[in-house]
Parts: C-alpha cells; structure tokens; sequence
C-alpha cells in the first residue's frame, strides 16, 4: 500500500510522468529519484501529471523545485499539469508559489504549450 | 564360572557371552504373596498420573527392597535411535545423569533388549558390560529383564548387588513380576507426560500464533479474549489489523480440529488471510483466496471464518463470511445479528464464493465476532444461545465490556469443552478532544491526516477549514519528525479543541515535539512555516519544556 504510485508514458518525445496518491516527507524524495530515473537523456522533457495527486505539501513543492534544477542541468525542460480544483493547487496558492509555476489544466494543453 | 542353581526345565543355560547367562523365566508362583503385593501396586492406574518420573522412582524402590539389591536402573528404549538410555535409577544414579546409551544388540542391557530374555551375570569382571559405570561403581552380580508391553520392547530393568550374589529363580520371578506389572504403568505414564508435553506444547504455539496486543487506531476501539479448552487445545484466532485508506480488518476463525497441527494450521490461516487483506482485497475477495490456499494444502484442512473491513470515515462495515457464526453488532443497548447469506467453510469444496455484506457501523457501536465454544452448548438449539448471547453483551458500553459480559455470563465456572475466542472493535469516534501521539517518523504524516480530517469534519469544519488545516498541522508535524531531537524514540503530541469564541467557532491546534525548531534550510526556508501562516489565523513557535511548541489558531468557516 504506497502512498503514491508513478505512471510514465512518452508522449511526442516527452515524458508524462501521472502520480496517483499522495506527496509529503515520506515519499519525495523518493518519487523525485524514480521519476529522474525514468527519463533517458534523449527525453526534450517532462510532464509532471498532478491532477491525481490528492494531497500534496511543502514536500512536494521542493520536489518540484529540486526535479526542475535536475532536468535543467540535463538540458531539459518541466511543466506542471495541475488543474484549478486540484488539490495540488492548495499547497501551491498557501505556499505563495502559484505565482512563480507555470501550470496547465491538461496533459494535452501542456504538449500544446512545448510546441510538440 | 556360573554356580547357579540350573535345573531343568526351569531354567535352561547357554553361554551367550562372557559370564553372562540366559535364564528361562521362573514361575511366578516362586514370588511371596506379601512381595507380589507390594509389587502389583505398581500396576496402579494412579501412579502412572504422577509423571514418568514419580513413578520410575516409586517403582525403583519397590524392586530393591523386595529384592534386598544395592542398585536398580531402568533404560527405557530410543526407537530412533535404537537404544537403550538410562532413565532412572538407585544406587547408580550416575547412569541417568550422564545419560548412558546402550546399542541395542550390545553388552548386557543390550542383549536383553535384543533378545527379550534375562540375563544373569555373577561376576561382572569377567563378562562382557559395557557400560563402565557399573565397573565404577564395583558392582559385582548383576539380574536383568526385558521390559515388554503388549508384545512390544519397551526397555530393560536391572538390579545389581555391590557383593558376590547368586540371584537365584525366586529373584529372578520377582524381578520378572516386577516387569510385568511396572511395564504398562511406565508405557501410560510415558504415554501420558507425552500428551501433556503435546497439550503444552499445543498451548504455547497457538499463544505464539495469536496476536500478543491489539492495535487501538485513533478512534477504534479493539478488545479480545482467548479461552482454552482444559483438555484439547483448538485452532481458533482471531487478528486485528490496520489496512490502507484508515480502514481496520478484524477477522476471527476456527480451524475443524484439535492438537498441535490445528495450532499450526491456525498460523497459516491467520497469516494468509492478513496477507491477502493487506494486498487491497475485500471481504468476499480475501476469504476465496484463503479457501485457496487451504486446497492447496496436504490433507483435510478445514476451517470457519469471518473477516471484517471497517471505514472509520464513512461509518461502514463489509462482512463476509465462511460458514462462520453470525457477526453481532452492540450499541445503544440493543445488539443485533448480522445476517450473512450462508457460505461454506473454507476447504469444504473447490472454487467456495463468499457473499459479501455492507452495513453501517455508527459511532458508538462494535461489531463482535466469536467462535462456536461460546454458544455451543448441549442439547440447546443454536438460535436459543444466539439470542441468550446477544442479550448478555446487549448493555455493553465498550468493546472492552463486551468481552467481559460475554465470558461472566456464558462461560461456565468449570470451564470451557471447545476454545472460545471473542475479538470486538468498536467505532469509538474522535471525541470533543483530539489527542494524538505518534512516532518522529514521516510515515505517521498520512495517519495523522487522515485522522485530523476525520476529526474535524466530526466537530463540524468545512471542507475548505478540512483542507487547509490538515495542510498546515502537516507541516508543523513534519517539522518536528526531520528535527527529532531526543536519546528516547522521538515522538510529538497534536492536541485539538474546538470552542465558542465571539462570533464563531475556533479551532486550536497544539503540536508539541522533543526537538528545537529550525525552518528547513536553503531555497525551501521557511516555505513551511509561510503555509501554516497563510492557512491559519494565528501561529506561534515557543520554546516548551523539552522541546518546541507550536499553536495554530482558526476560526472555523463553515
């Protein structure tokens, strides 16, 4: 019974990485890790999927700051999908952070956003 | 070599090996009757409760003075091995502590056991013993005789005499009567401390085999109680286990059976079921993988049981049930069978399915499984003490009070035919007051959100309040697990209370840890801290006694 699980697909040369569950200290880091290993250096970048993240805190926005600064220096890019009534969304807007993450309502509109 | 008095046709003499001489059996007729008395009380079916041991010992000192010899031993034969080991003794009780071990086949005990006969042996220098401690120990005439129950070699009696003796056919007919009458005392008194031996050892398995505490989540109540059957040890059990999402399975069973093995296939049921469970499986699920597992068992296992998922959150309960008596549900004064449509036992046949039953459980309320040694009871019909016992555990208040009601009412004060086991869990609530313990380990975070929600939406919070609540007590509490600072496992309290203030409701919410606070470092500073600020009305850090004290202020929404 893990608190979260990821899913990766490659979708037009990125990865979409869709967790399920929950992110707090527990797993982070470890989510962070699984993920980076799922992306080969021929990845152009990442799609983090958190419209089925039902419970996400401090933990997860250092998750997404840290796998940002990792696909950086590996030349790729990140982009989040959190729709509005998501509860990822509440940790980003108490956090004050909504301002600096671009998010998209949907997987498709984030490929729309890389060009792909 | 050998001056005995060998007359045929009593006693016919060969030389089977040195010194040692063969002797036919006497008479019994030889034996006083003031002798065979005090040697037929041996055969007393009363001795053989004394143990094995009382009674070689009572038997050892009957035989020497009946027949006036310095020592006596009895080596008892190790089928296994094929051996005779000295089992007790007077005068050479050195054989018995170092454990002397005879081949069969070999020396003078040895050739006793291997040919059933007795064997008379006048100067023990010149003949072939084996066994060095009665050199030692200068005996100088030994008498021997085979132990035999029932046509069976069950070891070797002998009596020794530290002088020059000729044991002649009058001592050799006591010594013979002494066997006759001691052998089937020693087979049942062996027989018996092997059941005891068996029983104990049945008892302390099925302890190991059943949980040793029960888990209390937040809220849940859980009492249980195990009874033993004086005579037989049963193979019931019951387990309470914390599953996914907040849920608590409970389970209870009977494995068809007594003894050691019924122990045993109790602790692979118990474990099969708690593994299936754990794996995300309902009720109805869990139960046909364990009918399973129980055909793909050697032999006729066969066991009854019940297994139950409580949802603390929404107030349900799923039942499914394997031939098991009727669940009971306790609250309010009032308890009530839970009718489950009838399944069979599981092992009872291939591909068994399981139905499946979704009932509230409100707060308050336990759902009280039992096993059949409760109930059943001769010559009265099983709706009959179904109904006496949900009338005895009607007025229980607690699940702990369940189980005392049940066993002061309906166990008989001479104990119990079958085992009876009982496991109640009862949905307890929150209470007014939230009071949590739990361990510095990130683990516990998803716990303790779980149970805050579960905690607030009981008091009445909205789910905006539920939300961001949870989000910023989440935070302090992760701050204390990653600065955990104490030589005893680390641990932080949250305490919880609601109360009328002005115009509304506020929430006050105290998280006490044995660390000292520091804001997580680097790009992430503070980032936790700023959460809880913009979550809650009011936050204040203090220094407490031993560690750090936050409190966090809101005023409920609605």
């Amino acid at each position: 019974m893990n608190l979260a699980e990821i899913e990766l697909i490659d979708r037009s040369g990125y990865v979409v990485a869709r967790l399920h569950g929950e992110i707090d200290l527990s797993n982070a880091a470890h989510l962070q890790d699984a993920i980076a290993a799922g992306m080969p250096n021929s990845t152009l970048g990442l799609i983090l999927d958190l419209s089925d993240a039902q419970y996400m805190d401090s933990a997860g926005i250092r998750l997404i700051y840290q796998l940002r600064e990792r696909l950086r220096s590996r030349g790729q890019v990140l982009r989040l999908v959190i729709p509005a009534q998501a509860p990822a969304q509440d940790a980003l807007r108490l956090a004050g952070v909504s301002g600096h993450i671009d998010t998209a309502p949907s997987v498709e509109e984030a490929l729309a956003a890389f060009g792909a | 070599m050998c001056p005995l008095p060998l007359h045929d046709p009593m006693t016919e003499h060969y030389l089977p090996g040195a010194g040692q001489l063969v002797l036919a059996p006497a008479e019994p007729h030889l034996v006083r009757p003031d002798e065979a008395r005090a040697l037929f009380r041996l055969s007393d079916p009363a001795l053989s409760e004394l143990g094995l041991d009382e009674f070689l010992d009572e038997l050892l000192i009957r035989a020497r003075d009946a027949l006036h010899v310095d020592t006596v031993a009895i080596l008892l034969l190790d089928r296994d091995a094929d051996e005779l080991v000295a089992r007790a003794a007077k005068g050479i009780e050195e054989e018995v502590e170092q454990g002397v071990r005879i081949p069969v086949g070999q020396g003078f005990a040895g050739r006793i056991a291997a040919e059933r006969v007795a064997i008379f042996i006048e100067d023990v220098d010149h003949a072939d013993v084996l066994n060095p401690i009665l050199r030692e120990k200068r005996i100088h005439s030994l008498l021997g005789v085979p132990l035999i129950v029932e046509g069976d070699l069950i070891g070797v009696l002998h009596v020794g005499s530290l002088t020059p003796r000729v044991f002649d056919e009058r001592d050799l007919s006591v010594l013979q009567v002494a066997a006759a009458r001691a052998a089937p005392g020693i087979e049942r008194a062996r027989l018996f401390s092997q059941l005891t031996h068996e029983h104990r050892l049945a008892v302390a398995l099925q302890r190991s085999l059943l949980p040793k505490s029960l888990v209390q989540p937040p809220g849940i109540r859980t009492a249980a109680r195990y009874l033993a059957a004086s005579d037989e040890v049963g193979g019931d059990w019951y387990d309470v286990f914390e599953l996914a999402g907040g849920r608590i399975g409970v389970t209870i069973g009977d494995v068809v059976g007594h003894g050691i093995h019924a122990a045993a296939l109790m602790g692979q049921l118990r474990t099969a079921l708690h593994a299936y469970a754990t794996e995300g499986r309902d009720p109805a699920q869990t139960l046909e993988l364990v009918d399973r597992f129980v055909h793909s068992l050697p032999g006729d296992a066969m066991a009854t049981a019940a297994y139950a998922v409580l949802d603390p959150e929404q107030g349900t309960l799923q039942i499914a049930s394997a031939g098991h008596l009727p669940p009971v549900i306790v609250g309010g004064g009032h308890a009530r069978l839970v009718e489950i449509a009838p399944s069979p036992p599981l092992g009872a046949f291939p591909y068994g399915r399981f139905q499946q039953l979704e009932v509230p459980l409100a707060v308050g309320e336990s759902l009280v499984l039992y096993t059949d040694g409760l109930v059943e009871q001769p010559g009265v019909p099983l709706n009959d003490s179904l109904a006496e016992m949900a009338a005895a555990i009607a007025p229980a208040d607690t699940a702990e009070e369940v189980c005392q009601l049940a066993f002061e009412q309906l166990v008989p004060p001479a104990g119990v035919r079958d085992d009876v086991a009982m496991v109640v869990i009862q949905h307890a609530g929150l209470g007014e007051q939230l009071e949590l313990r739990l361990p510095a380990d990130p683990r516990m975070l998803v716990q303790l959100r779980r149970v805050l929600r579960r905690w607030l939406r009981e008091r009445g919070a909205s789910e905006q309040d539920v939300t961001e609540v949870t989000i910023a007590v989440n935070e302090a509490c992760a701050n204390s697990i990653e600065h955990a600072y104490s030589p005893q496992p680390a641990g932080f309290s949250v305490r919880g209370v609601v109360s009328a203030n002005g115009n509304g409701e506020q929430l006050v919410i105290t998280v006490i840890d044995e660390g000292r606070w520091r804001a997580r470092r680097g790009e992430n500073r503070g980032r936790g801290l700023r959460i809880m600020d913009a979550a809650m009305d009011h936050v204040e850090v203090r220094a407490a006694e031993r560690g750090t004290e936050i409190e966090m202020r809101r005023r409920l929404r609605r």
